[in-house]
């Protein structure tokens, strides 16, 4: 993991997002939740200090549900206090992320907020979800050969480019990342149509 | 050689004088003071708040040095016993730059023959020796640099003639030891060379530094006093711990930071520079002076507010948070939690090895586990040579019973399990001659009994024995049976517990 995040740092990303842990997730057996739990929390302690000294921002998105560790919880929270001042790279680690959940909320946040129907647009909407400043995706890397969305931030995958390399997640390395990346560049971004913007930039 | 001869403090420097073929110097500013004792200026500071963070510091430095760090990892109790080696220290400097003469030459004896017993060599097959000159020339200059440094770091820098002074007081104390002069350099202006070139070319990152950094403060037991509150202790340490580490980390001298790979921490260099001034300026501080109104004006402010102060105190606030998220982040993990000790009067064979062999808390029973046992009873009673040699044979001997009966594999230690699964019968003849040594020793009067004050000599408690049936007075017969069934029946709550188990 943290040699892709190293590749894509030195690549010049500035928005990497990684899927950690899935709402569905918590269905599999307890003990195996648990290790994931405990390695979770060892990876994130071990990698800190050099996440923070290589200028990357760290967030997560996610993680509410109760059946969190609350030691494991207080230090996503010290990981994304420790490195709020950085801005090399954003890195948004999705952990108990579901993209529909993001949506319904979104949805609730707007109705609380008393706007009327038809002053709602994609735009306003979108300042509701979870890290609004979270420009859309441009690349999702789906690795073991599988060929799924699984809920992954729906709503900004909208005009992504999709890769599928079959090498499994744990052996997924630097030079993979970058094959990735070339693949990319050699996509036609057409946008449906819509206007393209700038890579990486935020939608106003 | 009469070292506090008060009125002429060249005296202690002359032989170093002598070496540097130099003329003497005259005092620079102020009277000249004595060396040891009231006036000097080391007791100036002997009750300075800030000397705690001091000789904290000085004892990372001096584990910094490859010799001195294998010497500790080898043989010092520090990490198991923190609180017992801290007043040994204590009291042995308040001895050394004390007044009274005779303590001092006795206190030096005692210091050499206990450093006499280091000796060895570390992991790496490099020897190390606490009688090394250069060795202990850089213990005395730890704890000189430090002390100069807390004063600068708390804003109170020490002026030239006042540095000068107190360098002349840690030469002597060296001396006092009865050092060659010449190790320490002759002047201060040469002192801060040497200095500079051991932390440049001879520090490391050595194992007993990093223990004392991540280790110590993160795992420092309960001192006694607080034996009975361990969630106390606990949250008090997680808090305290890594703070301390870090205080300490980020006050050594920059070049040794980078080179032995210390992370740089965000914040650490404000949070030491605060603790220095604020525990130096709490000193200042007349009982309830401290201005509470003025403290809840500070905490008041909100972030967004106009007035220039609350800015400074935002940015401040982000960084000590960002500095607390990194400390929490770095300390390492806790173990699973163990099954908490049992509380009644037997040990567990397997609590007995590490609360009371294992001294050194290396996992391994081994001589300097033994000779750690020696080493207090030696301190306590305040031992002259040939009672001291005679109590350490005692314990030498009970050693060689031991790795004859337990020491399976040969390895030449005794792991818990090999203590454990052999169960051992420990009352061995060895160990019976050890109570009879410890006996002999702490009868300072030899009258074949131990009185109340002798008791106090060596379990620094009050005569609490039962005493029904004698003159209030401990037998021979009767301390020898107390003792083997503390160290064989694994008795608990007896005098023997503060002595040989508490930190």
């Amino acid at each position: 993991m943290i040699d892709v995040i190293e590749a894509a740092r030195a690549a010049g990303v500035e928005w990497l997002s990684l899927y950690a842990f899935s709402t569905e997730n918590w269905s599999r057996p307890s003990a195996e939740v648990d290790f994931l739990m405990r390695l979770v929390r060892r990876v994130v302690r071990k990698h800190s200090v050099l996440l923070h000294t290589r200028g990357i921002r760290c967030r997560f998105l996610g993680v509410t549900d109760p059946r969190i560790p609350p030691a494991l919880a207080r230090d996503f929270a010290d990981l994304m206090t420790l490195t709020s001042g950085n801005r090399g790279m954003t890195l948004t680690v999705a952990f108990d992320h579901g993209g529909r959940r993001d949506i319904v909320e979104a949805a609730r946040s707007l109705i609380r907020s008393g706007v009327p129907a038809d002053a709602v647009t994609e735009q306003s909407f979108a300042a509701h979800l979870p890290y609004p400043d979270t420009p859309d995706v441009d690349l999702v890397i789906r690795t073991s050969g599988e060929q799924r969305i699984s809920n992954f931030m729906l709503w900004q995958v909208a005009y992504a480019e999709w890769v599928f390399p079959p090498v499994l997640w744990p052996d997924f390395r630097g030079p993979h990342f970058l094959e990735c990346l070339h693949a990319y560049q050699q996509r036609d971004r057409r946008f449906g149509g819509v206007l393209p913007t700038q890579n990486g930039e935020p939608r106003s | 050689m009469n070292i506090a001869d008060g009125g002429h403090p060249s005296s202690a420097g002359a032989g170093a004088t002598d070496s540097e073929g130099g003329p003497e110097r005259p005092e620079p500013g102020g009277e000249p003071g004595p060396l040891f004792g009231p006036g000097s200026q080391f007791n100036a500071f002997f009750n300075d708040p800030r000397w705690a963070l001091a000789v904290v510091r000085a004892t990372v430095l001096e584990a910094a040095h490859p010799q001195i760090g294998a010497a500790l990892i080898e043989n010092s109790t520090f990490v198991t016993h923190p609180w017992r080696r801290l007043r040994n220290t204590l009291l042995s400097l308040q001895r050394m730059f004390g007044a009274d003469d005779d303590v001092r030459r006795r206190e030096a004896a005692r210091l050499n023959r206990l450093h006499a017993r280091l000796k060895g060599s570390d992991a790496h097959n490099r020897p190390y020796d606490a009688m090394d000159p250069d060795v202990r020339a850089w213990v005395v200059a730890t704890l000189f640099e430090s002390t100069v440094t807390m004063c600068r770091l708390s804003g109170q820098p020490l002026e030239q003639g006042v540095m000068e002074r107190l360098y002349r007081e840690f030469q002597a104390y060296l001396a006092a030891m009865g050092d060659e002069p010449g190790h320490l350099p002759h002047t201060l202006h040469e002192f801060w060379q040497y200095y500079d070139r051991v932390v440049e070319e001879e520090l490391e990152n050595t194992e007993a530094m990093r223990i004392i950094l991540y280790k110590l403060f993160d795992h420092l037991p309960a001192p006694p006093l607080l034996n009975g509150l361990p969630t106390l202790w606990a949250t008090g340490r997680a808090v305290a711990g890594p703070v301390i580490g870090a205080i300490t980390a980020a006050s050594l001298p920059e070049s040794f930071r980078r080179r032995a790979g210390l992370p740089e921490m965000p914040g650490a260099q404000t949070l030491m520079q605060s603790a220095y001034l604020a525990v130096g300026l709490a000193r200042f501080l007349p009982d309830g002076w401290i201005q509470a109104e003025g403290i809840a004006d500070l905490l008041a402010f909100s972030p967004d507010n106009d007035d220039p102060r609350a800015k400074t105190i935002t940015a401040l606030r982000d960084t000590m948070k960002r500095a607390g998220a990194l400390l929490r982040l770095i300390t390492p993990l806790p173990s699973p939690p163990v099954p908490t000790a049992s509380t009644g009067t037997q040990r567990s064979a397997e609590e007995f090895f590490h609360e009371v062999l294992d001294q050194t808390g290396d996992g391994y029973l081994d001589w300097p586990d033994l000779a750690a046992m020696a080493r207090e009873v030696s301190s306590r009673l305040d031992l002259d040579e040939p009672e001291e040699n005679r109590l350490y044979d005692a314990y030498a001997a009970w050693w060689h019973e031991l790795q004859a009966a337990l020491d399976i594999d040969g390895d030449g230690r005794i792991s818990v399990q090999e203590y454990v699964t052999s169960v051992p019968s420990l009352a061995g003849p060895a160990l019976i001659k050890v109570a009879e040594v410890l006996f002999d020793v702490t009868d300072k009067d030899s009258n074949q009994r131990i009185d109340a004050g002798e008791y106090r000599a060596l379990f620094q408690t009050a005569f609490l024995r039962d005493t029904t049936g004698t003159d209030g007075t401990y037998t021979r017969s009767a301390f020898v049976r107390d003792f083997l069934s503390f160290m064989s029946g694994r008795q608990r709550s007896t005098p023997y517990d503060p002595l040989l188990a508490e930190a």
